[in-house]
């Protein structure tokens, strides 16, 4: 009886058990927009070339309809009458009445196309759900589709050769040379800061080393009351998905060495010497944190609460990707002072930047000509004039459009995709060493923030990382290269 | 002949069995209970079935790697990250004693009457009703440098200069990680205790008064053993729920970072980040056994404290024998 009664109580636990296990898994909203960005390249590496699938290869003009280039804002089809739809997942921008405002703005120069916007919550999936039925309206955010199927559903802008002139990340949803997508705005990956904080600190050049970029924080430190750099470690995944976001090409300046190299490297985490790779990204932290050059109490930072704090200029700076920059300027009144720098790491005095575009707009090719003449016409206006991109502090997608965001003298890369017969490599060595590098580690990286206050030399940390490392290559046998 | 009549009786007595007074009672019994049965075989025994098995394949959630034998429990043993995470506990289990002394305390002051009992009572029970995850967020702006502790401190004469930092400091977080749980907690069990409290016959309490019991007397021979069972049934689910303990450092911790990561972190960033399902299996197996070994040593320790309360002092008993017994000669005599 009390072996059962025992026996019950164990269950009972090992069901709370699982009950607890299941509610995990709560990563930030940014990584969610990161995987949206990493699902579209995953997409673009699985195109196959297979040259005879193309369903019909009309070239917009043969259908009556106008290439992307071929469109002069404001001259061209000023009295076209027709109504066109777009589907959309910026619910925030519906809510906050900016895309009225665009719309309208576009009514001035073209009265008689009528647009309607639909935001939709919940948007990767029902973009697809809605694909295939072929009546979702004229424009849609292209969701994660394969690429030898956008001829089927996308009319193309024009040849990627030709768009590329025009636009950036034109290679973004192509097949058989042709463009079907224009991204709304681009993400990069760089430093957020405050420009009067840096100004009142006395910084007048941008660091380009990690010696240079603490440097300016303990600037900031001395000369004014602003936390130099606020690390978010409270909310996690600020601490894994932003920090690993730098590793590849802006680290190395080799676009093959994340998604090919990494994993056959034999001490990935060594020290260099010169400020460059994976040692020098994680020291930056490490160092920021042991000289006193982060917040007083990192395990209460607050998410929502640093917006406003970079806005006031109480903090320095912040690692996160582009996409963050819309919502520190909107948290206050200071919307000019907060900029964006690339990340602080030189390789032989250049600088790199991983970029790529968000969703990116594509056009119905069941539309009737009209509509697809419209809205070829909105798209290029809300590329070229609208300045949307610029308002959510994305990176430029049009090359002539002004833009606030300025990567000078920095070389834009992209990481090149897994080999094909290596796609999972990563995922395998990710879990097998635990330190899931861009896949949740978060944390690995809090435990950088915890070892620098508690005096752990930073070497010690890069060792046991490399003794994982291996692990994990000679348990899948993996073959070290590099 | 006879073994013909006996052939065809056969089937004939089944179904007379089937009719018969103990046959219905049979098929009530499996009517009433099969349901049961398969929901607790299929959502509780099947799963952890499966989970016994996986505990010996090196794979995660979709793929099957290799059967690695007893590889994961080995690694369990020697991975230093897993039973470090179990020393946590005895932070959660001291906090669990606390919480039943307070518990108890105070049920027994609510037992012997207070003025607005029910208002207070209903107070100390409310935050057992909130939220966990709610819990988390409160305090974690509770425990914020400057925040409310600091401030509240700040008013009985407390330096800010000299106060700790609650959550960053690595030799108190879990301390006051475990406050949280016990303010969340000591309510509940603190009804608990008021309601088997309540349910002593009142006349044993005059009985023991006229006999010139005081309060703690009272408390400690009548009280104490009247509700013993409640008192086991509170600390075992307590022991049991400090080995688990899982919310507060995931919350307020964000996933149990600054070494305040329990077994139960471990284990879900094991299974669901690194997606070692195997390990993690292990890992739950290993808890299961210490949850018994706990359950019974308690069990153990139980059964030797209350025989000594239950029973009266050995002492008083042969004094008393002594004296009936010169009685009883002196009465001869």
């Amino acid at each position: 009886m009390k072996f059962r009664k025992t026996m019950a109580l164990g269950m009972a636990a090992v069901m709370a058990m699982s009950l607890t296990a299941c509610g995990g898994e709560s990563d930030g909203s940014a990584s969610s927009s990161n995987n949206a960005s990493s699902n579209n390249n995953a997409a673009a590496s699985g195109s196959t070339d297979n040259g005879n699938t193309a369903a019909d290869n009309t070239t917009p003009e043969a259908a009556g309809v106008p290439t992307y280039a071929s469109i002069k804002l404001g001259e061209d089809y000023t009295d076209l009458t027709a109504s066109i739809k777009f589907m959309h997942h910026k619910t925030d921008r519906e809510g906050d009445g900016t895309m009225d405002r665009l719309i309208a703005e576009f009514n001035k120069v073209y009265p008689n196309i009528q647009v309607e916007a639909e935001g939709i919550t919940d948007y990767a999936e029902t973009a697809l759900l809605r694909l295939p039925t072929g009546d979702w309206g004229d424009i849609m955010f292209i969701p994660a589709i394969d690429m030898v199927d956008l001829p089927e559903y996308f009319l193309p802008y024009g040849t990627v050769e030709e768009m590329s002139g025009l636009i950036n990340f034109a290679d973004q949803w192509k097949f058989e040379g042709n463009c079907y997508g224009i991204g709304y705005m681009g993400n990069a990956q760089g430093l957020l800061y405050n420009k009067k904080v840096f100004a009142d600190a006395g910084i007048t050049e941008l660091p380009k080393t990690p010696d240079a970029f603490i440097a300016a924080l303990q600037q900031i430190k001395d000369n004014t009351d602003a936390i130099p750099l606020y690390t978010n470690y409270a909310a996690g995944w600020t601490m894994g998905g932003q920090w690993d976001a730098m590793l590849g090409a802006i680290t190395t300046g080799d676009e093959a060495w994340l998604n090919q190299k990494f994993t056959h490297t034999a001490e990935p985490f060594k020290d260099n010497g010169d400020g460059t790779g994976a040692y020098a990204l994680y020291k930056i932290l490490y160092d920021a944190v042991a000289n006193g050059l982060t917040e007083d109490d990192y395990t209460t930072t607050d998410w929502e609460g640093c917006k406003g704090m970079i806005n006031r200029g109480e903090i320095g700076t912040m690692v996160l990707g582009s996409w963050a920059i819309a919502q520190m300027k909107e948290a206050g009144e200071n919307a000019d002072d907060i900029g964006y720098m690339p990340f602080p790491i030189s390789i032989g005095g250049k600088q790199y930047a991983t970029a790529g575009p968000d969703y990116c707009y594509g056009i119905n090719a069941k539309a009737s000509d009209d509509n697809k003449a419209a809205a070829m016409v909105f798209v290029k206006w809300m590329v070229e004039e609208s300045g949307w991109c610029d308002l959510e502090g994305g990176y430029p997608i049009s090359k002539t459009a002004e833009t606030s965001f300025v990567f000078d003298g920095v070389n834009i890369v992209e990481n090149i995709s897994a080999l094909d017969d290596e796609a999972d490599l990563m995922n395998q060595m990710n879990a097998d060493s635990e330190l899931n590098f861009n896949n949740g580690g978060d944390a690995k990286v809090m435990a950088i923030v915890e070892k620098a206050a508690a005096g752990t030399p930073f070497d010690d940390i890069m060792a046991e990382w490399t003794e994982k490392w291996n692990a994990a290559q000679s348990n899948l046998g993996v073959d070290v290269l590099y | 002949m006879a073994a013909a009549t006996a052939q065809s009786k056969t089937p004939f007595r089944l179904g007379k069995w089937f009719r018969s007074r103990k046959g219905q009672q049979a098929i009530v019994i499996i009517a009433f209970s099969i349901i049961p049965l398969a929901l607790l075989f299929v959502f509780t025994y099947y799963p952890f079935a499966e989970m016994f098995k996986f505990s010996f394949y090196d794979r995660n959630y979709t793929k099957v790697r290799s059967f690695v034998g007893l590889k994961n429990y080995i690694d369990v043993f020697k991975r230093d990250d897993c039973f470090r995470a179990l020393w946590l506990s005895l932070y959660y289990m001291g906090g669990a004693v606390v919480q039943l002394a307070l518990a108890l305390y105070l049920a027994t002051i609510f037992c012997f009457g207070v003025k607005g009992g029910n208002f207070f009572k209903g107070c100390m029970f409310f935050p057992y009703l909130i939220n966990g995850i709610a819990i988390g967020f409160i305090f974690k702006f509770f425990y914020t440098r400057g925040f409310v502790f600091d401030t509240v401190l700040q008013w009985i004469g407390f330096d800010l200069e000299n106060l700790p930092y609650w959550l960053k400091d690595t030799r108190i977080n879990n301390i006051s990680l475990v406050g949280t749980s016990v303010w969340k907690y000591f309510g509940q069990n603190m009804v608990l205790f008021v309601g088997a409290m309540m349910s002593v016959d009142a006349s044993l309490y005059e009985a023991a008064e006229l006999d010139g019991a005081n309060k703690w007397q009272q408390f400690k021979y009548i009280m104490l053993p009247s509700i013993k069972t409640i008192v086991m049934l509170n600390l075992i689910m307590s022991i049991t729920g400090s080995l688990s303990a899982f919310e507060p450092p995931y919350v307020i911790m964000s996933g149990g970072g600054n070494g305040t990561a329990t077994y139960f972190i471990k284990m879900h960033e094991i299974a669901h980040i690194s997606q070692k399902v195997g390990l993690a299996s292990a890992m739950a197996i290993v808890l299961l056994m210490i949850i018994f070994a706990a359950t019974i040593l308690q069990k153990l320790f139980f059964k030797y404290v209350f025989k000594n309360a239950e029973d009266e002092d050995k002492g008083a008993a042969a004094r008393r024998d002594r004296k009936l017994a010169k009685g009883k000669g002196a009465a001869r005599v």
